[in-house]
């Protein structure tokens, strides 16, 4: 179950680096839960797509099982890392250009 | 048309994104250092996750619903677009919606 194991690993850096790396702490505003919130039902959405017409397949081994549209449950571990780290990053090296 | 399978999603994560860029006027062009960056860094850490598992098996696409174009080994290049255009999306969606709600990020408070 190693997708399971990256995707759990992937949120930890992603919040570690929200709150004290980056220190933008997207996790505590409600901008950043109102933009995962509406990005979730397409990332839903694109997962049955993929999945449902096994353009992208999942080996057995290595996911718990358990689906959600179509796709492995671990996907939403991937899709929340991938969205709190972008929107980090965005915010961190924003500052960044407004300081210089 | 079956090769273009997962090439919808990516064209149609591209005309949402450029739809709400447009339609809420973000603008997004002007901010293409700060896009870049972020960019960068996202594609550089999912493409080392995602080569490891596509060459080791944990997930894998059908030849006949994709491109076989290939980068980095067995990556197809629709995985790279993907990691692309979803941190732009993202980005443009983010500031679409502070745009609507009025609502402040700590940057363009300083």
């Amino acid at each position: 179950m190693i997708y399971s194991d990256i995707a759990l690993d992937a949120v930890m850096v992603a919040v570690i680096c929200d709150l004290f790396f980056t220190r933008t702490q997207m996790l505590t505003k409600g901008i950043f839960w109102l933009t995962y919130g509406l990005i979730l039902p397409f990332q839903l959405l694109t997962n049955w797509w993929l999945t449902s017409k096994n353009i992208v397949m999942y080996s057995p081994s290595e996911i718990i099982g358990r689906r959600l549209a179509g796709a492995p449950i671990e996907d939403l571990l991937f899709g929340f890392s991938l969205i709190l780290f972008t929107l980090t990053l965005w915010e961190f090296f924003l500052r960044r250009s407004r300081r210089n | 048309m079956t090769q273009l399978h997962y090439s919808f999603v990516l064209i149609f994560i591209f005309i949402c994104a450029i739809g709400v860029n447009l339609f809420f006027r973000i603008h997004i062009a002007q901010y293409w250092r700060t896009l870049l960056a972020t960019d960068a860094s996202i594609l550089f850490l999912y493409l080392i996750w995602d080569t490891w598992a596509v060459e080791n098996g944990n997930w894998y696409f059908d030849s006949n619903q994709i491109l076989n174009i290939n980068i980095f080994g067995k990556l197809p290049i629709e995985e790279i677009l993907f990691f692309i255009l979803v941190p732009i999306m993202a980005i443009i969606t983010y500031k679409a919606l502070l745009k609507i709600t009025g609502w402040q990020s700590e940057s363009s408070q300083q």
